[in-house]
């Protein structure tokens, strides 16, 4: 261990790093505890099979998150014999989409609210905050009337990007405001002093500027897309227009209880969430507080 | 308001809102009536085809169902009934097709022959239209409808009705009919002309009147008033004719089809009564009694054409109130203060407008569509009458926030909690929400004190993996904990047992049920409780610190003074943020208690879910979600105030 400084004035670091490495095994467990489960090769959600009379040891083999026989079998039945691959595929076109179209709307409208002030600014800022607070299970039932009944989009991949982008728009736009906010003006002033067309200001100087808030705006709208099942549940009702979560919980909901695919399917799916929220984390505490901060 | 230059100017701008208002509502006015028209078509064609069938129907049961009677019978009706394409009969016993006249099945296709592969869906049809005769005899009611019709895309419709023998349904009747116009199209185009009435109005009184503007309003109410009456009578009487020429139609029908199924028993060579007035019916089976061979009912058509024609006069009398408040938005002056307001802002606006015209659509129009369910009594069984007729008023409200039974004894003297009662959910939803925010908040604040430490070893490292929670799918993570809680194999009654303890079923009991609910949302929630602290302490000026330590402050003195003050503005809205997230935490909830054991872990949205789609009480259910958001809401300008509160002081 390294210790820098008055051995008065800062803690000592081992007792720390106890504290750190025990709070992280309790956090990773679990996560342990699902590769373990996937890598086994069985569907069953014990990591061994007790005796009947089982030991203390047999009991300690039971929680050690290392499967009794590692095997890939669940990777690949999950992959060639059930149609997970394709719900995956409908998960990263509905994800994508909703990206886009989130970021899109999320930027345009945040940057009008830090820039211009206009008459209903306040309110619709207000609206926004408000319908953060619209409970889901009161939306469900009007929503399937409007895109299904109204607009003839049930059951189609439409459907789901366009409530998903929505959905993401206000804490985006209160997040992208907060972050704009912080920009200073001068330097748009500048650039219509050269000349400028406004949107030249928005997409080549403002944009740039706002990446890490605009980073976490995408990803704040992949994972709404990535992640949402009730909606998806609600409005696919096609097996083959699934999105992956639908899918995930077909494997261990009602009176299926394939654990091993459920573990398999949950790896493969968070891979790419995960690693995005990691390559992208460090935007994330800068936009988050800046957002939060200036709100 | 900026006073205009000129008296005109308001005679004007009423001219102008009359005109718009008119036109828009004279185009709507239109396809509405366009709309009920073509309804009435397909009603026309629904109506004479459903005689047509119900006097097949009424052959093949009395030729038995089966066999060669059934055979001749349909032959010799389908003969003199040139309005269908082809007539299949099928019977369920032996899945065969007993008689047909599409044009597919002869040669080695001729009936009779048992149903191909290919022609599952007949057999499906007809499968379904039995159960959904017995659901109907068993609930005493009219919910499942009896006689299925499908358009096909040769322009023609596809009917199946049922087959009774001794009062149970043996088989099935599927015809095809020759393509059809159902279209009746665009109303008297000339009774728009009633909308000229208004403007015309309008362009007389706008000189004399040009300063007054209440006459000038006066004027401009009378006028869509007068051209609204003038249309809404012509539109009524328009619909009244194809209501009398539908009526006509199908007492043809009556009398050719009665034609037919004579021809067709006598050719199958079978003595029994026809029952034409019975055939006249809806989807149900049930008699309309309203046309018979002899005669129209008229009071009973008038009564039946009523609703609709209420429904037409109320619609016309919308467009007539938008047209008034058109003309006098405009009139007043407010129209061009708004496009004065729009064109000066244009920019800003036209930056907003996508993101609004998306939240409009599909946020706030169903979130008042919702707030207008929980007044009705909307539930499965009504889903298509209209809002009038299901409207309960506050019903919905005052049962679930009137209903004090908290705790009720049992029959053995002991108090039960009532799990149901709302007043315990939301007691159990507010104990849900403290006790969560409290360990994320402490939990992840400590952690980012010591992460903060300086010169500490593995400081990035620790900091992923500690976010590998927040980064997992939500639902992934409650799925995982569900099964690690499992009673007998799950891992942390393993541990249980490892110390020496009993394995315990977690799901049995309130109490423990709530404890794997709030394990699975503490392990969830801390890391971002965690990274908005890390972010905020390291953003303290380190030289803050230094300051205190030369007055010579204690590390606690320090903590108080600087770290806490340092910290507010970035947790306070988190833990707001936090607070709406966890009251509302559908998926944990959902997901690892279910709600178990009796509904006692269930908080309010997981409960209005339940209401919606197990119970399927959408207004009851709407109305537990408004209430969801009157209290975050409550909620929201409460800690609004508390937060100014404290800032000012």
């Amino acid at each position: 261990m390294t210790r820098r400084g008055n051995r008065s004035e800062e803690p000592a670091h081992l007792p720390l790093h106890l504290i750190l490495i025990a709070v992280t095994l309790v956090t990773l467990y679990p996560i342990f505890w699902v590769f373990t489960i996937a890598f086994s090769g069985k569907q069953s959600l014990a990591i061994a099979e007790l005796p009947a009379d089982p030991t203390t040891w047999d009991r300690i083999r039971s929680v050690i998150p290392w499967p009794a026989d590692v095997s890939f079998s669940n990777f690949t039945s999950v992959w060639n014999d059930q149609p997970f691959g394709l719900w995956l595929l409908n998960s990263a076109i509905v994800a994508a989409a909703t990206t886009v179209v989130g970021v899109f709307l999320s930027c345009t409208a945040a940057y009008a609210f830090s820039r211009f002030v206009f008459p209903g600014r306040r309110a619709g800022l207000m609206s926004f905050l408000v319908s953060q607070m619209f409970p889901g299970t009161l939306m469900l039932i009007p929503l399937y009337i409007i895109l299904v009944q109204w607009l003839g989009l049930g059951s189609t991949r439409i459907a789901l990007v366009l409530v998903y982008a929505v959905t993401a728009i206000p804490f985006c736009v209160w997040m992208l405001k907060g972050y704009f906010d912080t920009i200073p003006k001068e330097l748009e002033e500048a650039a219509i002093m050269d000349g400028a067309s406004p949107a030249t200001i928005f997409f080549r100087i403002v944009l740039p500027l706002a990446k890490p808030a605009v980073a976490v705006t995408a990803l704040f709208s992949f994972m709404t897309g990535w992640n949402e099942f009730i909606l998806a549940a609600t409005f696919m009702d096609k097996e083959n227009l699934y999105t992956a979560p639908v899918g995930l919980r077909f494997f261990v909901g009602g009176f299926s209880q394939s654990w091993g695919y459920f573990a398999a399917g949950s790896i493969i799916v968070s891979i790419p969430v995960v690693a995005l929220f990691m390559f992208l984390q460090k935007y994330l505490v800068s936009g988050l507080t800046a957002g939060a901060v200036k709100g | 308001m900026a006073t205009p230059a000129g008296a005109l100017v308001h005679g004007r701008r009423f001219a102008a809102g009359v005109a718009v208002g008119v036109a828009a509502a004279g185009l709507l006015g239109a396809l509405a009536l366009r709309a009920a028209r073509d309804h009435e078509g397909l009603l026309r064609a629904e109506r004479t085809d459903v005689v047509t069938l119900r006097a097949l129907t009424g052959v093949v049961e009395a030729a038995g169902g089966t066999g060669d009677g059934v055979r001749k019978g349909v032959a010799a009706f389908a003969a003199q009934a040139p309005e269908l394409a082809a007539i299949r009969v099928v019977a369920f016993e032996g899945i065969s097709l007993e008689a047909s006249t599409a044009a597919a099945d002869t040669g080695d296709k001729a009936a009779p022959r048992r149903l191909d592969r290919e022609e599952k869906d007949i057999f499906d049809r007809g499968q379904r239209i039995r159960a959904a005769v017995e659901t109907n005899r068993q609930e005493g009611g009219a919910r499942k409808e009896e006689i299925e019709i499908r358009p096909l895309p040769s322009g023609g419709f596809g009917f199946a009705a049922p087959v009774e023998l001794g009062g149970n349904v043996a088989g099935l009747v599927d015809v095809v009919t020759a393509p059809v116009s159902t279209r009746l199209g665009f109303g008297p185009g000339a009774a728009l002309a009633f909308f000229l009435v208004p403007v015309a109005l309008m362009l007389l009184a706008w000189r004399p009147l040009g300063a007054h503007r209440h006459l000038l309003a006066a004027v401009a109410v009378a006028g869509v008033a007068a051209a609204a009456w003038l249309y809404g009578g012509a539109a009524v009487r328009t619909l009244r004719e194809d209501r009398s020429a539908t009526e006509a139609a199908v007492r043809e029908r009556m009398a050719s089809s009665g034609a037919a199924a004579t021809a067709a028993l006598s050719a199958a060579g079978i003595e029994a009564p026809l029952d034409p007035q019975a055939w006249d019916a809806d989807l149900f089976r049930r008699p309309l009694a309203i046309v018979a061979p002899s005669g129209i009912d008229a009071a009973k058509s008038a009564a039946s054409f009523e609703l609709e024609a209420g429904v037409l006069r109320r619609i016309v009398a919308g467009l007539a109130a938008l047209a008034v408040a058109i003309a006098l938005f405009a009139g007043y002056g407010q129209a061009a203060t708004l496009f004065g307001i729009l064109r000066k802002h244009r920019e800003a606006y036209a930056y907003v407008a996508p993101a609004m015209v998306g939240m409009s659509i599909l946020v706030f129009v169903p979130f008042l569509y919702g707030i207008m369910l929980s007044f009705t009594d909307s539930n499965l069984y009504n889903t298509n009458q209209p809002i009038s007729d299901i409207w309960i008023g506050l019903k919905n409200y005052s049962a679930i926030l009137g209903d004090f039974r908290v705790v009720t004894r049992a029959q053995d003297g002991s108090w039960m909690v009532n799990f149901d009662n709302f007043y315990y959910t939301f007691f159990f939803n507010v104990v849900w929400t403290i006790t969560n925010v409290a360990i994320g908040v402490s939990v992840g604040l400590v952690l980012a004190l010591i992460l903060n430490t300086k010169g500490l070893a593995l400081r990035p490292i620790y900091r992923v993996l500690l976010i590998f929670p927040w980064a997992m799918p939500n639902y992934i993570t409650a799925l995982i904990w569900k099964g690690m809680f499992h009673q007998q194999f799950g891992v942390v009654n393993q541990v249980l047992q490892i110390v020496g303890f009993h394995p315990i079923a977690w799901f049995d009991r309130p109490f423990t049920s709530f404890l794997t609910a709030l394990a699975t949302n503490g392990w969830l929630s801390f890391p971002f409780m965690m990274v908005i602290s890390l972010g905020a302490l390291q953003s303290i000026p380190s030289d803050l610190y230094e300051a205190a330590r030369v007055d010579g402050a204690t590390k606690w003195q320090q903590f108080r003074g600087i770290t806490l003050p340092s910290l507010r503005p970035a947790l306070i809205p988190a833990v707001i943020l936090s607070v709406i997230w966890t009251f509302n935490m559908f998926n944990i909830i959902y997901l690892v208690t279910g709600g178990e054991p009796g509904r006692s872990t269930e908080i309010l949205i997981t409960q209005s879910y339940k209401l919606a789609f197990e119970k399927y009480r959408y207004g009851y259910a709407a109305a537990y979600s408004t209430v969801i958001f009157a209290i975050l809401l409550m909620y929201g300008w409460f800690q609004n105030r508390v937060s100014r509160g404290t800032e000012a002081a």
